[in-house]
Formats: C-alpha cells, sequence, structure tokens
C-alpha cells in the first residue's frame, strides 16, 4: 500500500508541474488569444537556468554556480522573462497561426541550443548532478517526494491565486477584449501589443518556473526532454481541461497525465503478455480516443470559461 | 463546474490510477518468495525509435521464456512488466516510478533513448536502490560519473571499447607522438577523452587535441594546430566527408602518412576521395562482430521463435539484459535490489563454469547456483563482463588499406579487450 501511495505521490508532483506549465498557456491562449507553439522553449529556458544556478561547479561545466535553491528559481523565471521579452518584442505583432510558426521555430532553435552548447547544458550528455532540496536531510526517495508534493501544492495554490486576481483585475479584462476583438479594444484606447506582450511574459516566466521545479524534483535534465511532442501535450490538457478558466487548467493536466499513466498500466493489465511488444501502440490509441472522446461530449473543455469575469456586470 | 465537482474530478482521476495499480497481485510462494517474480520492462514501444524497439522487445521476451523454461527464479516463474516509454522522458520516469513502487520490481531493463535512461536513473532507480540494465543508451555520463551508485549496467559496448583499441594499436605500432583531431559531437568528445585516458598509460602521448566542427569547407587551420607539434601520426575521429578534406590538408602541409581513422572510414568512399596511394599506412579500428556457440544458439532461437533473423541494433544485448537479470536473482540470497546489484558482478565470475544462452544453459547455471558454484555467462554477444563502472566490452578489429583496398588486419578479441580494460583502468 505504502508503494501506491509513494506512485501516486510521485505522479501528482508531475501533475502540479505539468499544471503550472498549463497555467501559463491558459493566460497566454485562454484570456489573451495567443498561440504560443513554443512552450518547451521557455521550459527549457527556466530548466537549465536552474540547473546551472543550483548544480556544484564540476570539472567540464563552465558555468555552474553551486546557489541554493529559492536562487535557482528565480533565475530560472527572470532569464525566462527576459527571454519572453526578447522573442515578443520582435513577434508579438503576428496573429494567430503566424505566431505559432514563429514560436514553434524559436522553441526549436532553444532546444538545439541546450543539444550544442556543451560546456554550459552537457549536451546531449544531459545535465546530471542537479541538487533537489532537502534531499539528504529527508533521507528517502518517498519523504522527499512528499515534501516536494506540498511544496508544488504551494506554489500552485499562489500562481492560481495571482492568476485569478490577474485575469479579473481591468487588465485581465483588458486582455479578454484584445482576444475577442483588437480593433474595438484598440478603438478604446488600449495598446493591444502592450497587453499582448505582457500576456506573453507572465505566461512564459510560469513556464519557465515549471522548468525550475522540474529539474530540482528529477535531479537530471537533458535535450531530450524538450521535444515538441511536450508542447501538444500542454495544449490538450489547457483544451480538454477549459481554456479559459484556471481551475480547467489544472484539471486539464490532472485528466490528461492521468489518462497518459493509467492507459499504460492498463496496458500491463490487460494485453496478453505475448503480446505486450504491441502494447505501446495499444495505449496510443486508447489516449487518442480519450482524448476525442472527451472533445466530442465537452466541447468547451471539462470546466469552460465563466460567462462573465467581473462582479459588477449584472448577473445573467 | 464548480469546486466540488472539480474535487471529485480530482478524486475520480487519482482512484482510478491507484484501481488499476493494485489488481493482480498474485501470490503464491516458494522458496519463501512471492510468485510470480516480476522484472520491469521499459522500452520505447512508439514513437521514433518504434521501428528498432519491436525486434528488442521480443528479444526480451525470448529471455523471459528461457529463463522459465530453464527454471525461472528461486522456483517462481518471472514476469516480465514491460512499458512504453514514448521515447519521452516523462512518461518514462512515471513509468519507472510505477514499476518500482507498485509492481515492487527490484530490477528494470531499460531503456534505448539515453535523455529518458537518464532521468530514470537520477530519479528512481539509484534513489530507490532498484537494479536498472539497459540494452542501449550509451552516454558514458552514467557509469562514469557516480551517480547511478553502482545499480546501472548496459550491455552494449560504449565508445570506450574503439578508443582503447585504438591507443593500443598506436602503442604497438611505436608512435610515441600523436596529434588528435575530432568532430565535434558526444562521439568525437567521448572517443577523445577515452584515447587520452588510455594512450599514456600504454606509452604514449598526445600532442595537441584538435576538435573541428562539421561541413566546413577547408579545415587548414586545425591541420595547423594540429602539426604545430610535430607529431608522429595523427589520429582522426570523425565522418568521411569531412576527413577527406582534413587528411588531403594534413598530407599537403608536410604530415606523416601514418594515420590512425575511427570506423567511420572504413568505407570506399574516403578511400577514393583521398587518393588510394596516400593511405598506405594508414589503419583504423572497428566494433567487430561477435561470434561463437552462445550467439549462434539465441539467434536460431529468434528466428525459430518469431521466423526472422535477429540482425538489428539491441536485439543481443537486450536479451543479454534480461538474462543478466535472470542468472542475478538466482544468485543474490533475496530479491532485494542491493542484494541483485551484487549478484551482477558474479555472473561471469573467474574461474566458474561456462553458460551460455538458451533455456537447457539457463537450467545448468540455475543448477549449478543451488551447489553455490561459480558461473561464468556467455550469452547472445559472447562473454558478459561488467567492469567497475558497470560497462561491458566487446571484441574489436584492426584494418588495413592496401593499395586502395580496406582489409581486415586481424580481430581483437573479448577476452583480449578486456585484459586491455584492466590494464588501462586498473
Amino acid at each position: 500500500m505504502i508503494g501506491l501511495v509513494s506512485y501516486l505521490v510521485f505522479f501528482l508532483c508531475i501533475v502540479l508541474i505539468l499544471g503550472v506549465i498549463t497555467l501559463g498557456l491558459n493566460l497566454q491562449w485562454g484570456s489573451t488569444g495567443l498561440f504560443n507553439a513554443g512552450i518547451v522553449g521557455f521550459y527549457a529556458i527556466g530548466a537549465y537556468t536552474h540547473a546551472i544556478v543550483t548544480a556544484a561547479p564540476k570539472a567540464g561545466m563552465i558555468a555552474n554556480m553551486g546557489l541554493p535553491w529559492i536562487a535557482g528559481v528565480v533565475a530560472a523565471m527572470a532569464a525566462t522573462a527576459l527571454v519572453a521579452w526578447i522573442v515578443g518584442l520582435a513577434t508579438i505583432r503576428l496573429r494567430g497561426d503566424y505566431l505559432a510558426v514563429a514560436t514553434f521555430g524559436i522553441a526549436t532553435t532553444i532546444q538545439l541550443l541546450t543539444h550544442n552548447l556543451e560546456p554550459l547544458t552537457g549536451g546531449s550528455h544531459g545535465f546530471s548532478g542537479i541538487p533537489r532540496p532537502l534531499f539528504d536531510v529527508l533521507g528517502s526517495p518517498f519523504a522527499f517526494n512528499l515534501f516536494y508534493l506540498g511544496l508544488l501544492a504551494c506554489v500552485v495554490a499562489l500562481v492560481y491565486w495571482a492568476l485569478e486576481r490577474m485575469v479579473r483585475s481591468p487588465w485581465g479584462r483588458v486582455l479578454r477584449a484584445i482576444r475577442e476583438d483588437e480593433t474595438a479594444a484598440v478603438a478604446l484606447g488600449k495598446s493591444a501589443t502592450r497587453f499582448r506582450l505582457e500576456a506573453f511574459v507572465v505566461g512564459s516566466t510560469l513556464m519557465g518556473l515549471a522548468g525550475a521545479l522540474y529539474v530540482s524534483f528529477i535531479g537530471f535534465v537533458s535535450p531530450f526532454d524538450f521535444v515538441p511532442i511536450l508542447t501538444f501535450q500542454i495544449w490538450a490538457m489547457v483544451i480538454i481541461g477549459g481554456s479559459g478558466n484556471n481551475r480547467g487548467a489544472l484539471l486539464g493536466a490532472l485528466v490528461v497525465w492521468t489518462i497518459w499513466a493509467a492507459t499504460g498500466i492498463a496496458v500491463t493489465k490487460f494485453v496478453p503478455v505475448a503480446y505486450a511488444a504491441q502494447g505501446g501502440a495499444v495505449q496510443v490509441i486508447l489516449i487518442g480516443l480519450l482524448l476525442v472522446l472527451a472533445l466530442l461530449f465537452r466541447p468547451r473543455g471539462l470546466i469552460g470559461e465563466a460567462a462573465q469575469v467581473s462582479r459588477h456586470a449584472e448577473k445573467g | 463546474m464548480s469546486v466540488h465537482k472539480m474535487l471529485a474530478a480530482l478524486a475520480g482521476g487519482v482512484a482510478l490510477t491507484a484501481l488499476l495499480s493494485v489488481g493482480g497481485a498474485g501470490t503464491a510462494q516458494a522458496q519463501g518468495v512471492a510468485c510470480p517474480v516480476k522484472i520491469g520492462g521499459i522500452l520505447p514501444l512508439t514513437g521514433s525509435m518504434a521501428p528498432i524497439t519491436k525486434k528488442i522487445a521480443e528479444s526480451a521476451q525470448l529471455a523471459v521464456e528461457h529463463i522459465n523454461a530453464g527454471g525461472g527464479v528461486k522456483g517462481c516463474p518471472v514476469q516480465l512488466v514491460l512499458r512504453d516509454d514514448q521515447g519521452q522522458p516523462t512518461v518514462g520516469v512515471d513509468a519507472a516510478k510505477y514499476l518500482v513502487e507498485v509492481e515492487r520490481v527490484p530490477a528494470i531493463t531499460g531503456t534505448i533513448s539515453s535523455g529518458v535512461t537518464g532521468p530514470i536513473i537520477a530519479s528512481v532507480t539509484a534513489p530507490s536502490r532498484v537494479v536498472q540494465i539497459s540494452c542501449c543508451s550509451t552516454a558514458s555520463a552514467f557509469t562514469l560519473d557516480g551517480r547511478s551508485q553502482g545499480y546501472f549496467f548496459r550491455t552494449l559496448p560504449t565508445s570506450k571499447t574503439q578508443a582503447f583499441a585504438t591507443a593500443s594499436e598506436i602503442a604497438k605500432r611505436g608512435l610515441k607522438k600523436t596529434a588528435i583531431i575530432y568532430v565535434n559531437t558526444d562521439f568525437g568528445i567521448d572517443m577523445t577523452r577515452f584515447v587520452k585516458e588510455a594512450l599514456p598509460k600504454l606509452g604514449g602521448e598526445i600532442t595537441a587535441e584538435v576538435a573541428y566542427n562539421d561541413n566546413q569547407p577547408s579545415y587548414r587551420a586545425e591541420v595547423q594546430r594540429a602539426l604545430a607539434a610535430r607529431p608522429e601520426s595523427l589520429l582522426l575521429i570523425g565522418f568521411p566527408k569531412d576527413a577527406v578534406t582534413i587528411v588531403r590538408e594534413w598530407l599537403s602541409l608536410g604530415g606523416s602518412p601514418k594515420i590512425a581513422l575511427n570506423n567511420s572510414m572504413r568505407v570506399k568512399d574516403f578511400v577514393d576521395g583521398v587518393g588510394a596511394r596516400f593511405l598506405n599506412e594508414a589503419f583504423g579500428m572497428d566494433n567487430a562482430q561477435v561470434q561463437g556457440p552462445t550467439v549462434d544458439a539465441f539467434n536460431q532461437a529468434f528466428l525459430a521463435k518469431f521466423g526472422y533473423d535477429s540482425q538489428g541494433p539491441g536485439v543481443h544485448t537486450q536479451y543479454d539484459a534480461v538474462m543478466a537479470i535472470g542468472l542475478a536473482m538466482n544468485i543474490a540470497k533475496d530479491l532485494t535490489g542491493p542484494s541483485i546489484k551484487d549478484a551482477v558482478r558474479q555472473i561471469h565470475a573467474a574461474g566458474g563454469a561456462t553458460v551460455g544462452t538458451g533455456p537447457d544453459e539457463f537450467r545448468k547455471a540455475v543448477g549449478l547456483i543451488r551447489e553455490g558454484k561459480a558461473i561464468k555467462y556467455h550469452g547472445a554477444t559472447g562473454p558478459l563482463e561488467f567492469d567497475a563502472n558497470g560497462d561491458v566490452t566487446g571484441p574489436a578489429l584492426v584494418w588495413k588499406i592496401t593499395n586502395g583496398e580496406i582489409l581486415v588486419d586481424y580481430t581483437i578479441s573479448i577476452e583480449e579487450m578486456q585484459a586491455l580494460f584492466k590494464k588501462v583502468e586498473g
């Protein structure tokens, strides 16, 4: 039984880390309508910044600093914000799918950089020896995972609370106005570019935060962590959960990752051993089927966007 | 949807995973061990690696069949719980955690991509003290930097085999001063590092190490830096297209024609590109195909079972990874990770009785282990002996170029390679 609890704690840690990314994307897509297809790029910046800042110096790695965990988290968010701002300056005027193509290209570039900047990132060998907070003090992997789950729950609660405040503020209403009708918003004197850029930077910074949380949980990072499929998994989470709703974004992370893990377990339980080599294909079919069913029955997501965002508006 | 509904959904998701996780805890006892004995498997059954993984997974299943037909582990049948990592680190880590915590496997075989194997070692197998044997992950750092705490092994030779063979051949030819020009990839960097480790101990000296980036029109600058210390020979590690340019510039600037080459240059295009008459003193290294009765027995068993041959990357090494776990589990005093880890080192004990592949040989091994005798496993990849880092070596061959023909000079057997490893690493 303790094994099952231990697995579920680990599983929920991953869900919460993914949840931080979905919250970031939800601000960009759900609230503002920005089609960011470069999620893994910002996630990678946060992950590697944290790794470099916190890992102890060692031979062959030129930039390791060995600073405390919190310094790594702050640096990861700062570095991601800076990169997102620069990327945003260049691309934010692009509409819809043009922005998607541009950000996708940038994410691929960032992934290739992590592959090739070997003295900085460890290249394709990966970056090992990233400290996990209090891992040695806590002794067992289970105690660490439990502690980390608590830490993640606090971080997610804080991020969720802050985002809820933001999207319900006048600033948040402008984002929605831009998403619905940019021309109208501009006619009301709002600078669409500025607001879009702000939403882009804040959302991407959360993705960088998630990267820092991920590497200090796993203790290892390599360029394979940032392949494009992750971007589309995150998108699936936000859409299944209900874009435009922060609770939906978190729920989507839970539901989609549960589908991923549960189908894998189901395959080992129900596919005969002789066909285990084909089990992977069965799992992928199941994942696809469940995602399609979710969208057929709940086209607006499991929890859709709330109809109104201001407490001043008339209830309707 | 309200907060309540959301909490309900959350509970539902967790419960679903939990429900699936519990079922099927088979319980029969034999020798104080719960039957069946489970071994975890993680392979990229889908995704970009899927085409090569199918045969690898089948090879793992064949090994489990052979173990079961040969008496299983401590009287229990063995069950392979195989999960798909989809080539994605988070998916692989989740699968590994599930296998270790819920299925309670004390040993895992997997996986292929180094980017998935790395996080599994760091976050699951090493902290939980579970043995992990990979058929296919080559990144040298896993076994070198000590983070696996001795729980990670792999059954395929790393680039170290070729590098040590190269150093040995350079020393054997009496070339004291060698310059290295290498391609700036993890392959080139690893090769250079291992040659550097071995050559001084075998009586040679490295005068320069120059990295190059591929697809440049000219490499004069690199060649001049390599030539500066007047080396007697050149070791060129790279790929044929750029190597042609480098060798031509090296020779035209007065470099020695005694050139050592890696396996990629064992192609006609390279020889023709440089010009055969310039290469009569050049030589190179490659990994050699393992031969022997235990290899043939595996190949025949695979063909008989699946109806097609066992050629392909990872097929032989995967069989040995599972067999190593099966043998080690029989040797270990109990089925915990630490005991199995120590036992893995005893499957190829000095002075042990030789055991091979297939169910009958496994039965023989189990019998010997029961009697308290040492065994020496010869697998689908030949004699399987892990070094201090958990790596294995393989046979190598030395080739030469005579009047434009690429000829095998001689083969370095796996036993000779193991002796060479001991000489270099102590």
